[in-house]
């Protein structure tokens, strides 16, 4: 019997498509139709039988969450178990299955706080720390910041994001009989702590730049106490209802954001 | 408009799909949406200017370290662009109509607000991609115990496409009923539009933008406030220099 193996173009393709991995997000399965898409190129190569390639496809379309930057470490090392299963090992569907939630569910465990907690809050403060600190526009010339801004949050996630995702199919591959030693090398503990420390960094950056720069309105900060308070009373009365708001309803920054705006408005028009 | 959905569109799949380039945050949205706009050379500054407020107040709102699932649905991706667009299309139509001091304050805030209604309304809009995505399985499921390959590839790609192209809609028909209530409203109460309140709205959501900063950077982390102090003594020290420096 001819050995198959799944080929360097089969895990570029897997790659590519594992960008798209949760484009039907569903809650009965989460990403599972994704992964069967992305894993779909390697199934091909390993199934040429309609029927072996329908009941790959159709395990393959169980549930399956992961973090979606990581998703390719667990397409690569399923895509070496299903090779093995194809070349006559004893690997059954429960065994393949097992072994990619044993995969999936750590790395979405140890990927959450990396990418969604740390890196995207992180890449945006630094964006807004850019417009603070960058220079602005002359007069008559245009504001760069437009697009350097936004360009250092992509360059900032995508620095530590984009290898994952780049490599991640060809390690997982390469690295599907020790999931333990994949894992431990990716050090995205690690790489939590560091990334939580710099949004702490830039949070206290950010704040010492709006203290410095409080002349809101009236342009009059420092001339007397009333002007003070003046100034002070809208930046203290929307970081209260920010506050107060985003602890009772976290995640519901859009509602608290509307309520601020509403509550500031009916305080300027009274007072 | 075409170039406002298309990068509408391109954001929405960036979310949804799970590119996850970050292509979607507010800020990216925002200054994509402003340097795509040209609403004619007396305001091209402004164009440049207006984003980069709106961009960086919606980013410091809808930053939330809560993972995607436990956040409700909102369409973040969109709401830059279009708070951005209503904000510098209305501008070039209404300048005359409100102005005021501050008035490059005021756009920001018609952008923001904008943004965020967008946000919440945009949620209907992923709720039907879902909807949409949990009749594509049962489909799916068919054609793959049928072996059915390219099938359920064209499925998927058709799923892909209709994320793009119900975000491409949503930018281009939110941003048209914005600025349509944006011509019948601004007119109506321009005159109670004063400087000082626009600075109070304005310092108010700047408030509002610490807060939620505070909620994704700090609460709730061990030993971070020193990490927090350092960045605020470096921030002062570096404003100092660069003030001694300037001529």
């Amino acid at each position: 019997m001819t050995e198959v193996r799944v080929r360097g173009d089969d895990l570029a393709t897997m790659t590519a498509r594992s960008l798209q991995v949760q484009a039907l997000l569903t809650p009965e399965r989460m990403q599972g139709m994704g992964f069967a898409f992305a894993l779909l190129p390697a199934l091909r190569r390993l199934y040429p039988m309609k029927e072996e390639l329908g009941r790959a496809l159709t395990r393959h379309m169980a549930y399956f969450a992961t973090h979606p930057v990581l998703s390719g470490f667990v397409l690569g090392a399923t895509a070496r178990l299903e090779e093995r299963r194809a070349n006559g090992e004893p690997i059954d569907d429960a065994e393949i299955d097992s072994f990619k939630r044993s995969l999936a569910s750590p790395l979405a465990a140890l990927g959450d706080p990396l990418f969604w907690v740390t890196l995207r809050p992180l890449s945006g403060l630094l964006g807004v720390l850019g417009i603070a600190l960058l220079p602005g526009a002359e007069s008559l010339g245009p504001d760069l910041r437009v697009l350097v801004c936004p360009l250092l949050t992509l360059l900032t996630y995508n620095a530590v994001a984009l290898p994952f995702r780049v490599f991640g199919v060809a390690r997982g591959y390469e690295s599907a009989d020790r999931p333990g030693a994949l894992l431990k090398s990716l050090r995205l503990a690690e790489w939590s702590h560091a990334v939580a420390r710099a949004g702490a960094l830039g949070y206290g950056a950010l704040l010492a730049l709006v203290a410095l720069s409080l002349d809101f309105g009236s342009g009059r900060w420092g001339m007397d106490g009333r002007s003070r308070v003046a100034s002070l009373t809208p930046l203290v009365l929307g970081a209260v209802i920010g506050y107060a708001g985003l602890r009772r309803w976290p995640g519901r920054g859009v509602e608290v954001g509307l309520g601020v705006l509403a509550a500031a408005a009916v305080f300027a028009w009274s007072v | 408009m075409v170039r406002v959905a298309i990068l509408g569109g391109a954001l929405t799949l960036e979310r949804t799909a799970g590119w996850s380039f970050m292509l979607s945050q507010p800020i990216v949205g925002a200054c994509f949406a402003g340097l795509l706009l040209s609403p004619g050379a007396e305001w091209e500054r402004w164009a440049l200017r207006v984003p980069i407020g709106v961009g960086a107040i919606l980013q410091l709102l809808l930053t939330d370290a809560s993972l995607p699932a436990a956040q409700r649905q909102h369409d973040t991706a969109t709401a830059g662009v279009v708070g951005t667009t209503v904000a510098i299309l209305g501008m070039a139509r209404l300048h005359e109509a409100a102005t005021v001091a501050l008035g490059g304050a005021l756009w920001v805030l018609i952008g923001v607000a904008v943004g965020l209604v967008s946000a919440f309304a945009g949620g209907w809009v992923t709720r039907f991609h879902r909807s949409r995505s949990r009749a594509d399985l049962v489909r799916a499921e068919h054609l793959a115990a049928a072996g059915e390959a390219r099938a359920f590839e064209f499925l998927y790609w058709g799923g892909v496409f209709r994320a793009f192209a119900v975000g491409a809609l949503w930018a281009w028909a939110a941003t048209l009923l914005a600025l349509a209530a944006l011509l019948v409203i601004l007119p109506r109460i321009s005159e109670a539009l004063t400087a000082r309140r626009i600075g109070f709205v304005f310092a108010a959501l700047i408030g509002a933008g610490l807060a939620a900063g505070y909620h994704a950077h700090v609460a709730g982390r061990k030993q971070v406030f020193r990490w927090v102090a350092l960045g605020a003594t470096a921030a002062v020290v570096l404003s100092v220099v660069f003030r001694r420096g300037a001529p």
